[in-house]
């Protein structure tokens, strides 16, 4: 796929992922710089620009954090650099502050940030809707839906950052990530254009008396958008009924239309462009129209500012909302609620179904660890360790892929969780209270990479207050929730360089936490270590140590054989009760149901040996293994 | 009810469990800390040991004794009797380390070295702080167990762990009435599927028992009292002394005042009705007479419950292992009478917590 990336073929089509597009206009654009922290749905986008900035002679990283990325991107664009951030829904919250000021100040080479939003939080912990903050922040917002226009889109909002001296914020969807659809390439820069040295008196503040002029660029916005050609409308010239739609709605609309064969009387507007909202071109279609439909995701973003241009104009029109079109008010559009809602609108009825519904009877599964997971046994180890303390404890949980610890597969770990970096400070705030009555061990989790990412200052209030808290760092030596990118900690680059890793017990220790290392693996003396550690006051810190287990299966030199003997075994029977399977709950752990006994999968088993340690009458035995 | 919870609801939570330990060393579920009995995880099972072995699950204890004991030899005040001895051990070595008379330790000795038992699960008391349960094998690791603690330790996992290991044949086990009726609830194979080694079970040796107390509170008690000094030895002499004395390593014997101590007896102790563990072969206890306390520390009383606990003592004499005394005229009734009232006690409180549960 890479070559598509960089092949300076104009008109050639390709078939492309709304992430490689996103990538592919960013190179037509010429960009000077760029930088993201990783976050579904958009982690790739980084991954492959890092691969081909060589290259293209741009320059890329994966930054510690969103608000470093940022930050960065601000100064390439102070240098008149082409400046792009990738970050997703939580990661631009992240920014906010950044963002906000940067809104103020302005921007002199064009900086585009990029956020993706996880509608249905398909591979995240919540779902937000990003486009508040253009809103909060006053800055121009464009959404693609086609795979062509996300590629069309970042050369073109980078055109208009630079024309307005504004930082431009594009949206994207998860469907519109993964999604894939045709590109035509367009012409390729020979090279980035030259960087503009910072005079003397080149400015970029933040202070209040730019506010005024960031809302004359606001308004500046909003006339080139009047005139847009992201913006679409089919149906009637006077459609009384109305379907306005962004994103991922906007096919789910074309289709339903069609399906119900309304495209007669039913008009359909397409925004690209959706703030400032291109008053003059919606009003236009609002004028003639008696009921309106907003299809977009999640939030009423649209439908709040449309209600309010009606209202405005003394319009006399009724809005289906999504719960008066029978869609939830949480989650995804899709073909069929959208067609549902389409329905509700024109009144046209619902196709019949000619497909039978599948009746599939598929086990419900839980998201799980991976086998040989180091985190399942470290949640299995604490759970076990604070079970023996007389008071219970409280687990506060992070973002990483330790979030699952939450539920079966961590043993149900922690009773709190916020967002990426909060559990260190939770825990401070609880930690404190120790000395006022809360008579309960307080304990943290974060990753490797979070700690870098966030845990960083809650670290050093916590030390600096001396909280009575355990802090585990989860280190697997990756940030493997997203894809293994690299982070400051592993030594490598977003470019492919080798650098000096980050020490995490040299920080620890410089911040002044008292530390210890162990292996989640070694599960007696992990378990003692634990057990020590929860009875010492203070701020202490625990570093479980163990590789990723998706990395040290590409590392194993000779295959591990890990296998039940079954003669051994105790299965369902008194003294085990499917130990394995049932709580310890690795997917290598499984179930013969033919012989009532305990069953090693091959195919996923890694050979961590974990379960070996843990069985109660002996029965697992591990062969080979042993690395040279 | 699934095993884990079963247990959780009704013997922990209601404050019922003893610590004896009888319901761990089976499986991964069931440990302790700090003579806490603590639930790791979850069993799914309906039915398992660790319900059926629990002294403080609902048990017919007049079929379970009649299973075991002729009916003929039972007491209503203290279960099955067959005597009742004043003794201590004859060697002076033991007599310095026991709680009493060192009967125990001499009797369990002599058991092991005539065959009457191949191993025995035995208290080591660490002079009375953090005790732990051990497997005895020799005279050396038995006399290494002399003395008593007032913590209770979860003995019975280590019962459990050499009876699934399934080594030993006639394994004897020294315990408290608690730990002793555990004991006999395995002897009688409650669960048809798993009999437990339970044939393994050699001799049960009981021990007298007031109350046991909580494990945190007897530490924390006996840190104010003994500033830094270590503990060696602590005993309860007979209430008109209403006192707890803890004895140190520089020989200092300090008194603590019973009101102290009983506000830290474990909750399980409370409602127990059993002074003289009833279900053993033999039940020792410290000597009670007329010639006081000075005299009776360093005695034993001895009730024998079986034709093997008789056999096993008849050695002892002929071999010269214990002393003996004649039984003070009176010390039965004394015995019945202090029996009863703790039953009375237990009862009556148990019937209490059964109506606020």
């Amino acid at each position: 796929m890479e070559w598509t990336m960089t092949a300076n073929t104009p008109g050639q089509v390709c078939l492309m992922q709304g992430n490689e597009a996103l990538v592919r206009g960013a190179v037509e654009a010429g960009i000077h710089f760029a930088a993201s922290y990783p976050g579904s749905p958009s982690s790739q986008v980084l991954g492959m620009l890092g691969k081909i900035a060589g290259e293209r002679n741009f320059y890329a990283e994966w930054s510690t954090n969103e608000v470093c990325a940022l930050q960065a991107c601000i100064g390439a664009s102070f240098a008149g650099g082409r400046a792009l951030c990738i970050v997703k829904q939580n990661g631009l919250l992240c920014t906010a502050d950044a963002l906000h000021c940067a809104a103020q100040h302005g921007v002199k080479g064009g900086l585009v940030v990029v956020t993706s939003d996880d509608p249905s939080a398909h591979s995240s912990t919540n779902e937000f809707d990003s486009r508040w903050q253009a809103v909060s922040a006053g800055i121009p917002l464009l959404e693609p839906t086609t795979m062509q226009e996300t590629k069309d889109m970042i050369p073109y909002a980078f055109q208009l950052s630079e024309e307005l001296g504004q930082l431009v914020l594009v949206r994207v969807t998860t469907r519109v990530c993964h999604g894939r659809g045709n590109v035509v390439l367009g012409p390729l820069p020979e090279q980035p254009r030259p960087l503009q040295p910072v005079r003397e008196w080149d400015r970029m503040v933040c202070v209040c008396y730019m506010h005024a002029p960031a809302l004359e660029k606001l308004e500046a916005a909003r006339q080139e958008f009047e005139t847009s050609g992201y913006n679409h409308y089919s149906g009637p010239e006077q459609a009384k009924q109305l379907i306005v739609a962004s994103g991922a709605g906007r096919l789910y609309a074309q289709e339903a239309v069609r399906r119900l064969d309304v495209e007669e009387e039913t008009g359909l507007l397409s925004l690209g462009t959706l703030w400032p909202v291109p008053e003059t071109a919606v009003l236009e279609r609002l004028r003639c129209a008696e009921k309106v439909l907003v299809l977009e995701e999640v939030d009423p973003f649209l439908e709040q500012n449309l209600e309010a241009l009606a209202g405005k104009h003394q319009l006399s029109i009724t809005f289906l909302d999504r719960s008066g079109a029978g869609i939830p008010q949480t989650g995804e559009l899709d073909p069929d609620n959208v067609t549902a809602a389409v329905s509700a609108l024109t009144g046209a009825a619902l196709p019949e179904k000619t497909v039978p519904e599948m009746e599939l009877d598929l086990p419900e599964r839980e998201m799980t660890f991976c086998a040989g997971c180091p985190h399942r046994a470290t949640f299995f180890l604490l759970k076990k360790a604070l079970r023996q303390e007389k008071n219970p404890g409280i687990v506060v949980g992070d973002i990483g892929c330790y979030f699952m610890a939450g539920q079966a597969a961590g043993q149900y770990g922690f009773q709190v969780c916020n967002c990426m970096g909060s559990g260190i400070n939770v825990a401070e705030g609880l930690g404190q209270l120790t000395n006022y009555g809360l008579n309960q061990k307080v304990v943290t989790v974060c990753g490797d990479s979070t700690f870098f990412h966030t845990i960083l200052p809650g670290l050093v209030n916590a030390a600096y207050h001396q909280a009575n808290m355990l802090l585990i760092v989860l280190d697997n030596s990756a940030t493997a929730m997203t894809g293994f990118q690299p982070h400051p900690g592993t030594g490598l680059t977003a470019m492919g360089r080798s650098v000096k890793p980050m020490d995490i017990p040299k920080i620890l220790d410089a911040v002044g936490c008292s530390v210890e290392t162990a292996d989640p693996f070694d599960v007696v003396e992990s378990e003692k270590v634990l057990r020590r550690l929860l009875q010492k006051t203070g701020m202490n810190v625990l570093i479980m140590r163990q590789l990723c287990a998706t990395l040290k299966a590409k590392e194993q030199k000779r295959p591990v054989r890990v296998w039940v003997d079954q003669d051994k075994c105790l299965g369902d029977g008194c003294g085990c009760d499917k130990f394995c399977s049932r709580v310890w709950g690795c997917p290598g752990n499984t179930w013969d149901f033919k012989a009532n006994k305990a069953f090693i999968d091959p195919v996923t088993c890694v050979g961590c040996g974990v379960c070996a340690k843990l069985c109660p009458s002996g029965a697992i035995q591990v062969e080979g293994g042993a690395e040279k | 009810m699934l095993s884990t919870i079963a247990l959780d609801t009704q013997v922990i939570r209601p404050g019922l469990c003893t610590g004896c330990g009888a319901c761990q060393g089976l499986c991964p579920y069931w440990g302790s800390a700090e003579g806490r009995t603590v639930c790791y995880f979850d069993c799914e099972r309906k039915d398992g040991r660790c319900q059926q072995f629990c002294p403080r699950m609902p048990t017919d204890l007049n079929a379970l004794q009649s299973r075991f004991f002729p009916t003929e030899t039972i007491l209503p005040e203290i279960g099955p009797f067959l005597g009742l001895y004043r003794t201590r051990a004859a060697e002076s070595g033991i007599r310095r380390g026991a709680q009493h008379g060192g009967t125990m330790t001499a009797l369990v000795e002599l058991a092991l070295q005539e065959g009457f038992i191949d191993a025995a699960v035995l208290t080591r008391s660490r002079g009375g702080l953090e005790p732990e349960g051990v497997l005895a094998t020799t005279s050396k690791e038995v006399r290494a167990c002399a003395g008593s603690s007032f913590q209770v330790p979860p003995t019975l996992a280590v019962l459990n762990r050499a009876l699934q290991e399934n080594r030993y044949q006639k394994i004897g086990v020294v315990g408290t009435p608690c730990k002793t009726l555990a004991v006999y609830k395995m002897k009688a194979k409650p669960l048809p599927e798993n009999d437990h080694h339970a044939d393994n079970i050699g001799m049960v040796f009981g021990l007298f028992c007031g109350w046991g107390l909580d494990w945190d509170g007897l530490k924390n008690l006996t840190e104010k009292h003994l500033n830094g000094a270590s503990l060696i030895h602590m005993d309860i002499p007979p209430s008109k002394y209403h006192a707890l004395e803890l004895q140190t390593n520089s020989g200092e014997t300090v008194s603590v005042n019973l009101d102290e101590v009983t506000p830290l007896v474990r909750s399980g102790c409370r409602y127990c009705t059993d002074m003289t563990a009833e279900f053993a072969d033999l039940s020792i206890g410290g000597a009670r007479s007329a010639s006081g306390w000075e005299t009776d520390k360093g005695w034993n009383q001895v009730i024998v419950r079986s034709e093997k606990g008789m056999e096993l003592l008849e050695l002892a004499r002929k071999k010269g292992v214990l002393e003996f005394e004649d039984t003070p005229e009176g010390a039965l009734d004394k015995l019945k009478a202090a029996s009863l009232g703790k039953k009375r006690t237990g009862g009556e409180l148990l019937r209490q917590r059964s109506e606020e549960l």
